[in-house]
């Protein structure tokens, strides 16, 4: 898979590289606006890391000239800039997620993946977290390779943590989700889902965990090494 | 009593007062001074009228010897009061003609021969009296030929004058004082209204300080003599804020310059193979991280001038706050949780400002609790945000402390700046709400937030 890192800071740019390049990604490398526009004129990248400050003008801007000319190509902004405004706009001019400076670079890893696997992005279809494999299309969940057969609920409730793996999903958002206009709705109904998927993934041995923030919704994060 | 002397009011009633001392003396003396005058000359006149009526008096009789014949009514005057009023009328040659007195007639027969101009006298001790005779002699033309005629009356001129004077001068007593009171009076009540916009601009002048250096003061309705004094002091003021601003763009501006070279160290650490030193090098870069972050937050919290007048939702920002902090506190080991109020619950506000001062309240919360610990924010519906954690707890005496810039105390946790909660009390200051921190039943602290609630 092929990304593009638009950065001008060269040791910043040095860093992605490697990063990027030792989670088996193809990376080329560009510091002006100029360059990215012909780099993306070229090459159909499967995603695009972008800095906003760059010498010969605005990130945002070349973000806005990509998505009026049409260009669909996912793109991640790196900005030291988090004012409000800032970050409503990057996403208004059509970024897909951002990142603010300074952050781990296994963060940038992560957000770029979980943007490849978006419906149409470059990753497909299957969704993994620690030893769980979850394909989307099959609606298939296995762990270490075993599958582990779940009610289309559970598996719906599944889908929605590891697409956000390490982020908070709103309960309000897995009800919204997986119920029905209309359809009855018990105030415990996710809860129970939940209590019996983390029970499942516990008894196949899954090393990814669900956590419960109370009050707010659910959390899958991968198992501390 | 010295801040009294230098009072303008004072001031200016003392020298009006000085003023009309002055001026009333003068007054008096010039007045005084004419009435005397004026007086004499009446005097003289009188005295002039009646040498000119004695003459007049004067004929020839049969013999053709000069003879003085008074109109009855002047016989009568001057028998009256035979001792107050004198005449002798004399020939050129110094015969006498007629007197009043003989003792006047002997008094001044050696004296000089009159003139036409009439020459002025005064007789001391005359016929034993204690009083002083005033009178003229003057050469005087009469049916019975040139006379010499000499007048005089008794006491000072001007008793009559006197008299006037002196009632004059117990009218002036009261009527000057009185005078000079109205007009002090008028002119310190003049004088305090025309300041009254100066004690008030002086009100608004109190008031500014580092966080509203935008403030200027009115010049509207000053008094002309003030106007430039405060007009200067809002020049002073504006040169005051730009050099705040500048302050404060450098804060920001450097802390937002260390965030490159920061994600630069971080990244760089993360390819690295894992030893513990790089996990020890790991945990302060962090730690620098977050106290750049803090810096930045805190020069913004100083720089802008928070618009705190939208309706926020206290529940919603909290949510977010929880949802936000969760995966860091799950990778601490730690959990955060919400006990919501069933409900939205308004409150006035900056969303992201709201939202700063609870994630650093939970910060530290989860920084402070026991592994394995789970962090309660809760929100009541009368506005508040408390969040408990069962931590060690703050003595008393560090209670206010711990809302200090930079304060850190004993056994404060590895990677606290010590700027959360000084930021989070600033925000609830601009938000009219306050900050507190009470004991946990359970063991630890609660902090508590309260916002004044958003009516209608």
């Amino acid at each position: 898979m092929r990304l593009l890192v638009v950065e001008d800071e060269p040791r910043m740019a040095q860093i992605l590289h490697v990063a990027l390049e030792r989670a088996d990604f193809t990376v080329d490398t560009v510091g002006t606006c100029d360059d990215a526009r012909e780099a993306l004129s070229l090459i159909p990248y499967d995603a695009t890391v972008l800095d906003l400050g760059l010498p010969d003008g605005d990130g945002l801007m070349l973000l806005h000239e990509l998505r009026q000319a049409g260009n669909g190509v996912p793109i991640l902004v790196l900005t030291a800039r988090d004012a409000v405004e800032d970050r409503v706009g990057g996403l208004d001019a059509g970024a897909d997620d951002y990142l603010i400076k300074p952050f781990a670079i296994l963060e940038v890893v992560a957000r770029l993946k979980a943007l490849l696997r978006r419906p149409g992005g470059a990753l497909g279809t299957t969704l993994a977290a620690g030893n769980l494999i979850f394909d989307t299309i099959g609606r298939d969940v296995r762990v270490d390779d075993r599958p582990i057969p779940l009610p289309r609920r559970e598996s719906a409730i599944l889908e929605h943590l590891m697409r956000r793996l390490g982020r908070v999903v709103p309960k309000a958002v897995l009800e919204e989700k997986l119920y029905g206009y209309g359809e009855e709705l018990e105030s415990n109904a996710i809860p129970v889902h939940v209590h019996h998927l983390r029970r499942k993934l516990m008894d196949a041995g899954a090393n990814a965990e669900i956590h419960t923030v109370r009050g707010v919704g659910y959390l899958l994060t991968e198992a501390k090494s | 009593m010295r801040r009294r002397f230098r009072s303008l009011q004072f001031r200016l009633a003392l020298r009006l007062a000085l003023l009309f001392v002055a001026a009333t003396a003068v007054a008096v003396a010039v007045l005084a001074y004419r009435a005397y005058e004026t007086a004499g000359s009446l005097h003289d006149r009188e005295l002039g009228l009646r040498a000119d009526d004695l003459a007049a008096s004067v004929r020839l009789d049969a013999t053709g010897k000069p003879r003085l014949e008074l109109a009855p009514s002047l016989v009568r005057a001057y028998s009256a009061d035979a001792g107050t009023d004198l005449y002798a009328i004399r020939a050129v040659d110094g015969h006498l003609i007629a007197a009043s007195q003989q003792n006047f007639a002997d008094r001044i027969k050696g004296w000089p021969a009159p003139t036409d101009d009439p020459s002025y006298f005064r007789l001391a001790g005359y016929d034993g009296s204690s009083e002083s005779y005033y009178g003229l002699s003057v050469a005087l033309d009469s049916p019975a030929g040139p006379l010499w005629v000499s007048v005089a009356h008794a006491g000072e001129a001007n008793t009559l004058v006197q008299s006037l004077l002196w009632e004059f001068g117990a009218d002036l007593t009261w009527i000057i004082p009185l005078f000079t009171l109205v007009t002090l009076a008028i002119g310190v009540l003049a004088i305090r209204g025309g300041l009254k916009p100066v004690r008030a601009v002086s009100g608004m002048a109190a008031a500014i300080g580092p966080h509203t250096t935008s403030v200027r003061l009115p010049e509207k309705d000053l008094p002309t003599e003030i106007a430039p004094l405060v007009h200067a002091i809002n020049h002073a003021l504006d040169r005051l804020e730009q050099g705040f601003a500048v302050q404060r763009q450098f804060t920001a501006n450097a802390a937002h310059e260390l965030r490159t070279p920061l994600a630069i160290i971080t990244g760089a650490l993360d390819s690295m193979a894992e030893t513990s030193e790089l996990a020890n090098l790991k945990r302060d870069i962090a730690r620098m991280n977050r106290l750049v972050e803090q810096l930045l937050r805190v020069a913004r919290l100083d720089a802008i001038s928070l618009d705190v007048s939208a309706p926020v939702d206290l529940e919603a920002v909290a949510a977010d706050v929880v949802e936000m902090m969760a995966p860091w506190a799950v990778a601490q080991d730690r959990a955060v949780a919400l006990a919501g109020a069933g409900g939205p619950v308004w409150v006035r506000g900056n969303t992201h400002a709201i939202q700063d001062a609870i994630r650093n309240i939970v910060e530290n919360a989860l920084l402070y609790s026991p592994r394995g610990d789970e962090v309660e924010v809760c929100i009541g519906p009368d506005g508040t945000v408390s969040v408990a954690d069962h931590g060690p707890g703050i003595p008393d005496v560090d209670r206010e402390r711990v809302f200090e810039r930079f304060w850190r105390g004993k056994g404060a946790a590895i990677g606290g700046a010590g700027l959360g909660l000084s930021i989070t009390r600033e925000i609830m200051s601009r938000h009219g709400g306050s900050a507190g921190i009470q004991d946990n039943p359970d063991g630890g602290t609660v902090l508590v937030l309260s916002f004044p609630l958003c009516l209608g």
